[in-house]
């Protein structure tokens, strides 16, 4: 899923301040999974928001509603009404949600209260861990399911780099070093001799670096 | 707005604590006005029921929990302290001061503890004084 963190609130109170009615839209996938947009964050924002505004003296009118999702027009419609009332909307969308919205309602501000951070794995209650850097070549069959580059802070694709200690990585404590991990789970797997090919230079034409990529299924196109 | 002559103490308890606030032995000459919000688990009290009850006017919201350890369900009186711990700094950055949310722990049954911590609250609110934000509930706020 994808992982975000609500912005601070000073900086929300920023971005709002121009506004006095604003709708503040909640997503109901991944980033209500994360806490950090779903209907539950939405009610918190509103609330506190509100409070801090009657704390400085200042009117607001915030309404609140959570879509299931922000990216995709099916859903966004359902905001429609809620948006024609307001004079803003604070989404707390990831990012591709925000500029949905945007796309959708031309002449409505869409500003965004989430910090999208990354795509990754809910590890255990309220630790999230990033695993995928969406690259757009995927080698997960050859690591035994666990990406050196993302997990890897080093990237590297041909064996580990000799610094972690007891499992974790050399530049960070705290993470596991995900050459371990990789060579725990081929042997597991039996496929140790995953690592005796040579991998070339990773092809990251396919990733970000050559630009916003598009996805074409024709199959659904009409 | 007229100037309130009490202040106004919101109350969120397990019923494990004690069953009804209204029948502790609070003084009847207490300055405060007294609002008890019952739960079946000190973990029910989400972090927008808190924020809530200040819009709804109150000075200082104080959260009666079982005795760390003693949770009928565990860990409820824990997630209950973090969860007051996140709403307190909150409150912080927004302006209108953490040490109006507090968390007390009492052992289940015991309601001189009780009301003690309930008269603790009160004297914090004094102290605080009127809540900056207790400008009541907007009424006009929709929530779809």
């Amino acid at each position: 899923m994808i992982v975000g963190e609500q912005k601070p609130i000073s900086e929300i109170k920023q971005i709002v301040a121009p506004y006095k009615k604003i709708l503040i839209l909640g997503c109901g996938t991944c980033v209500k999974t994360c806490f950090a947009g779903g209907d539950d964050e939405v009610a918190v924002l509103a609330s506190a928001l509100r409070l801090s505004c009657m704390t400085e003296g200042r009117e607001i009118e915030i309404e609140e509603q959570t879509i299931e999702r922000q990216c995709e027009d099916e859903f966004i419609q359902e905001s429609a009404r809620a948006v024609a009332r307001n004079q803003a909307i604070l989404s707390l969308a990831c990012g591709a949600g925000v500029q949905a919205m945007a796309r959708r309602f031309a002449s409505m501000p869409v500003l965004p209260g989430v910090n999208t951070t990354f795509m990754g794995v809910l590890e255990k209650p309220g630790l999230f861990t990033e695993e995928c850097s969406g690259c757009g070549d995927c080698k997960l069959a050859v690591f035994g399911g666990v990406c050196p580059f993302t997990r890897c802070a080093k990237k590297l694709i041909n064996g580990p780099c000799g610094g972690s200690r007891n499992g974790h990585c050399e530049v960070n404590s705290e993470t596991d070093c995900a050459w371990h991990l990789i060579i725990e789970r081929l042997k597991a797997l039996g496929q140790m001799d995953n690592l005796r090919v040579y991998q070339p230079p990773k092809n990251w034409s396919a990733s970000l670096s050559s630009g916003p990529r598009k996805l074409t299924r024709e199959d659904h196109v009409l | 707005m007229g100037q309130r002559s009490k202040s106004k103490v919101t109350i969120f308890h397990c019923i494990n604590v004690f069953a009804d606030g209204d029948a502790l032995l609070v003084d009847a000459n207490e300055s405060a006005a007294l609002n008890f919000v019952k739960l079946p688990c000190s973990s029910m009290v989400k972090d927008v029921f808190l924020l809530r009850a200040f819009e709804a006017g109150a000075d200082v919201v104080a959260v009666l929990v079982c005795a760390e350890g003693a949770c009928r369900y565990v860990e409820g009186n824990l997630r209950a302290k973090k969860r007051v711990g996140w709403v307190k700094a909150l409150l912080d950055e927004i302006g209108l001061d953490g040490r109006r949310l507090a968390l007390f722990n009492v052992t289940a049954g015991d309601t001189l503890t009780a009301v003690k911590f309930i008269r603790e609250a009160h004297s914090l609110a004094a102290a605080l004084g009127p809540s900056p934000a207790a400008g009541g509930y907007r009424p006009e706020t929709v929530k779809v």
